[in-house]
């Protein structure tokens, strides 16, 4: 695994309760081209896990059901390092508190 | 509610991009996008702040789907495609062993000879040498014009005249053969060192920085200086462990003589200025003395070498130009020793390519004559294995694979052959260049430590693969559906067949050429080794002696000799001692240089007197070479100091200088260091040859050496078949006479003969290498197809067996087929060979470039082999049962 600077905002904004893709792009303010493959590279070494959410939300809110990511405890252990190597952004825990899904409007 | 104009443009892209994303996973991804794009574009519309701002950036955020799809496609093909069609390669490769060896040794073999051979060329050709500007750098040679022979050794005075006379060289330096012995204080007494003597522009003449202290100086050359030297890399870190604190201390050198050392050479500097002595390259420089009298004045006895650097702003044509009239001018000045004297340049890179410099076309010919038949082999054997899977192809296109997979599926079988082929070839050539770098005489210096060139691994490996790709997608892509079907009914194609034959027809052309020249050099080869050079050179000990410097009268020298042969002769197991002034074959070249001589009573007209070779001997001299004495008789014990002047000469002298009169009786005048001489000829003794074998024996006039105490000498002996006579005990009767003597050279005369055919051996190893590649090559052509024809052949065969026929008819069928392919590639390469072998000439001895018995041997040869190709395919043609072949397929 390669501990970009991306790849450790990407997970911060996981570790964050961001679980969207969209969502993490708007966390992270990183193009979507970039955050996509992180988040299947994170996939594909088990470090997030991915499902589709509820059809009930979905039907509720008149749109298809979206895909949410997770991170598995070795997500978390790799965030940890991640952090003692690069200075996380005061600003995506901020955003976290003001834009958590559900608080946002 | 109609979606929004950006959302619909953003799902749009995102479906576009979904083509890129592996099958599997297409659907979960496209409702990945879709899903969170609808998302964020109702959280817009909800919150009602659907700015232009935010449109572009919804559409800025689909845009981003592309590289993750490209992510997903990357990931998919790495992991899934190209591994699966890896296993399945060589799992079909394994599956058909023969073929995937087959392509393995025609890949490395076609890889590694013209990787090998390329690299050699560009080592030779381009590679910059080591030394500064040296294309600037031009040898310097005489020419004889009456024989042709070039490359010699400069005599002095000529040197001396040239060095003052010439304009377009900037600088000009002569090299000196000399040796030293190095005395380690306790130390054994060692062999000499090969040194050379250097006037003082000879470090500016190379331009280069010395890797320790520093070159010669003008003040190094002053009477009374101390004397310095300069070390060669390799005898630096050989004996004086490569210590950089050795410049400014002292060596001792011979015996007693404290040498300042100077500087340290760099390492890879080899000029082969010592050419024509053989000898291995001076490890040690010392500073040449002035010029002497005796120096002034020879103009016959050439032994110097010349280095210049070109003046700036001149061509080498100029400067040849120049030397031609400078020698003209020499003859009119000397016409008694100059009148056939030239002098010739030589760049520096063409003299350390030395013979290879002239052949080498021919070998790159050899080179592309083989990576052609490589190519057709590479063709050949994917055309033969397309066939017979093209019922394979036809069954999986059947069950749905596209046309795309299944030609993927050939590419990654025929990568991954032209990869393991192609490590193979590396490692053949890397194994090519040591063996010629061992192998090489000693005039090629360059071939040394030949790097492989990354360029010429590419184009070997790039041409091979280009034709496994041809042939090998060929039928697959050939394979149209109706085709397909059609193979799967019947099981068997008949295409390509005719390209194939006509493959194998041009391998075997090609490998009939190369085998025609190999074969060409291996009949001269034999011709020259069987050559009668004049003596006999079995269970002859060879010792060059100098006495000058501790015998130093003529007198003593006479006595020392004598003595010596003596002490030989005495040794048990000893047939007959002497020695010789100059060796035939010895290393050391004294008196070679034919000297002016009278035959008194002869009308003496106005061209240049006779020249001839005149020779001091001690002894048993013919009797242990085995030279017949033809006429007259020898020279005995009568013949000394005081008794009057005697002379022997050469049969060959005889022809040219009598050649119908009797020698005996004859008076002869001519000089020998200085002293003149009055000689009555005695006696005639046989020919014999001096330099090579395939240069004709030289006209020779023999003296006794008591009567001229001459003082480098071979010392010859002869000793009895099986007999325990060795070269150190006729060294310690040296060092019982003299313990400090140093004996230049020693060896057996054999050895001495064999060393001359170092460079033949070295073309007809690298020819023959070839010829025999290729030849295998071919052999494995015609193999590959009449074992292809056969399995396609077998229901004709069964029919014709099930109708009584003999075994024996079906050997034939398979037989025929295959000679049939021989004689006409034999025919081809004949009317080829024709044209091209003349180009040998110049490598031919005793044989003509169209010898009928070469031609006819290769041929039979060539057509033989094919035969016994067909033995296994004709084993399987008549062991197969005809009632199952005929019930299989029906």
């Amino acid at each position: 695994m390669n501990f970009t600077y991306p790849t450790t905002l990407v997970l911060h904004a996981l570790a964050n309760g961001f679980r969207h893709g969209f969502d993490i792009i708007d966390a992270t303010e990183l193009p979507s081209g970039t955050v996509y493959p992180i988040l299947r590279r994170l996939e594909r070494d088990e470090l997030a896990t991915a499902d589709w959410e509820d059809h009930a939300i979905a039907r509720e809110e008149q749109r298809p059901p979206r895909r949410y990511y997770e991170l598995t405890p070795a997500g978390r252990a790799v965030l940890a390092e991640a952090r003692a190597r690069f200075r996380v952004p005061r600003s995506i825990a901020a955003r976290a508190r003001r834009l958590r899904p559900g608080e946002s409007s | 509610m109609m979606p929004r104009v950006p959302l619909r443009a953003a799902l749009a892209l995102v479906r576009v991009f979904a083509v890129l994303v592996p099958a599997s996973r297409r659907a979960e991804w496209t409702a990945e996008w879709c899903a969170e794009l609808e998302h964020r574009s109702r959280q817009l519309a909800r919150r009602s702040d659907s700015t232009w701002s935010a449109d572009v950036d919804l559409i800025r955020r689909a845009l981003g789907a592309l590289p993750d799809a490209a992510w997903l496609r990357r990931q998919f093909t790495l992991d899934a495609d190209a591994v699966r069609d890896t296993v399945h390669g060589l799992r079909m490769l394994a599956t058909t062993p023969g073929f995937t060896v087959s392509v393995l040794v025609v890949f490395a073999i076609g890889i590694g000879a013209t990787t090998a051979i390329l690299s050699l060329t560009d080592a030779l050709l381009v590679r910059p040498l080591s030394l500064p500007d040296a294309d600037r750098l031009m040898t310097i040679w005489q020419v004889n014009r009456e024989t042709g022979q070039g490359r010699l050794d400069v005599a002095p005075a000529n040197a001396i005249d040239l060095m003052q006379r010439v304009r377009s060289f900037q600088t000009l330096a002569i090299a000196e053969n000399w040796s030293v012995k190095h005395t380690v204080p306790g130390g054994e007494p060692q062999q000499p060192l090969p040194a050379a003597r250097v006037t003082e522009t000879f470090f500016e003449v190379l331009g280069l920085p010395m890797l320790y202290g520093r070159g010669f100086a003008p003040d190094d050359y002053r009477p009374g200086a101390n004397r310095t030297a300069v070390l060669s890399h390799r005898v630096w870190s050989d004996r004086f462990g490569a210590d950089p604190s050795v410049v400014g201390r002292v060596a001792i050198f011979d015996e007693k003589v404290p040498y300042t050392i100077l500087g340290v050479m760099p390492p890879g500097i080899e000029l082969r200025l010592v050419e024509r002595s053989r000898r291995p390259e001076p490890l040690v420089w010392l500073p040449r003395p002035a010029f002497d009298g005796a120096e002034l004045n020879n103009r016959t006895q050439g032994y110097w070498n010349l280095i210049g650097r070109l003046a700036p702003g001149v061509t080498l044509h100029q400067a040849e130009a120049e030397l031609a009239v400078l020698s003209a001018n020499l003859a009119r000045e000397h016409p008694k020793t100059n009148a056939a004297v030239a002098a010739e340049i030589v760049p520096l890179r063409a003299h350390l390519a030395g013979s290879l410099h002239a052949l080498l076309p021919l070998f790159l010919g050899a080179a592309a004559i083989l990576l052609a038949v490589a190519c057709a082999n590479v063709a050949t054997l994917f055309l033969a294995r397309g066939a017979s899977r093209v019922r394979e192809f036809a069954m999986r296109q059947a069950l749905g694979a596209s046309r795309g997979r299944l030609v993927r599926q050939m590419l990654t079988e025929s990568l991954l052959l032209a990869t393991l082929g192609g490590t193979l070839g590396l490692l053949l050539a890397r194994g090519a260049l040591d063996a010629v770098a061992r192998l090489r005489p000693p005039d090629i210096a360059l071939a040394d430590r030949v790097p492989i060139d990354a360029r010429s691994a590419l184009i070997a490996c790039g041409v091979t693969l280009l034709a496994a790709l041809v042939a090998g997608l060929l039928p697959s892509l050939q394979l149209s559906r109706p085709a397909a079907a059609r193979a799967l009914r019947e099981g068997r194609s008949s295409a390509g067949r005719r390209t194939h034959s006509t493959l194998v027809v041009l391998e075997v052309a090609a490998a009939f050429v190369l085998a025609i020249g190999a074969g060409l050099l291996t009949r001269s080869f034999v011709t020259l080794v069987h050559t009668d050079p004049g003596f006999q050179s079995d269970h002859v000990s060879v010792l060059q002696v100098f006495a000058y410097a501790r015998q130093n009268t003529p007198e003593k020298r006479t006595l020392f000799f004598a003595e010596l042969v003596d002490r030989m002769r005495a040794l048990p197991g000893v047939v007959a001692a002497g020695a010789v002034s100059s060796m035939p074959f010895g290393e050391a070249k004294i008196l070679s240089d034919r000297m002016p001589f009278t035959i008194v009573g002869r009308p003496t007209g106005t061209e240049p007197e006779p020249l001839i070779n005149i020779v001091p001997v001690v002894g048993d001299y013919f009797r242990a070479m085995s030279i017949p004495l033809l006429k007259g008789r020898l020279f005995d014990g009568t013949d000394s100091p005081q008794s009057p002047a005697v002379a022997l000469v050469s049969q060959g002298a005889l022809r040219q200088f009598w050649p119908d009169a009797d020698p005996i009786g004859a008076t002869v005048r001519f000089q020998l260091l200085g002293r003149r001489y009055e000689a009555r000829v005695v006696g005639v003794v046989g020919e014999v040859r001096h330099e090579t074998l395939d240069r004709p024996a030289r006209a020779e006039l023999f003296l006794p050496h008591a009567q001229s105490g001459f003082g480098s000498m071979s010392v010859v002996v002869r000793s009895a078949p099986g007999s325990a006579v060795t070269i150190r005990m006729l060294k310690e009767q040296v060092w019982a006479l003299d313990p400090a003597l140093s004996i230049y050279s020693s060896g057996t005369l054999d050895q001495l003969v064999s060393k001359t055919l170092t460079g033949r051996r070295f073309n007809l190893l690298l020819l023959g290498g070839f010829a025999a590649a290729t030849l295998l090559l071919a052999t494995a052509g015609v193999f590959a197809l009449v074992s292809f024809s056969t399995t396609q052949r077998l229901r004709e065969f069964a029919v014709r067996m099930a109708l009584g026929a003999q075994r024996s008819d079906i050997v034939r069928l398979v037989l025929i087929q295959a000679v049939a392919l021989a004689m006409t590639g034999v025919a081809i390469g004949a009317s080829v060979a024709l044209q091209l072998t003349p180009m040998l000439r110049a490598l031919l001895f005793g044989v003509t470039s169209n010898d009928p018995a070469t031609f006819v041997a290769v041929g039979v040869a060539l057509v033989a082999v094919a035969a016994a190709a067909c033995y296994l395919p004709a084993r399987r043609a008549i062991s197969v049962d005809p009632s199952l072949v005929l019930r299989r397929d029906v």
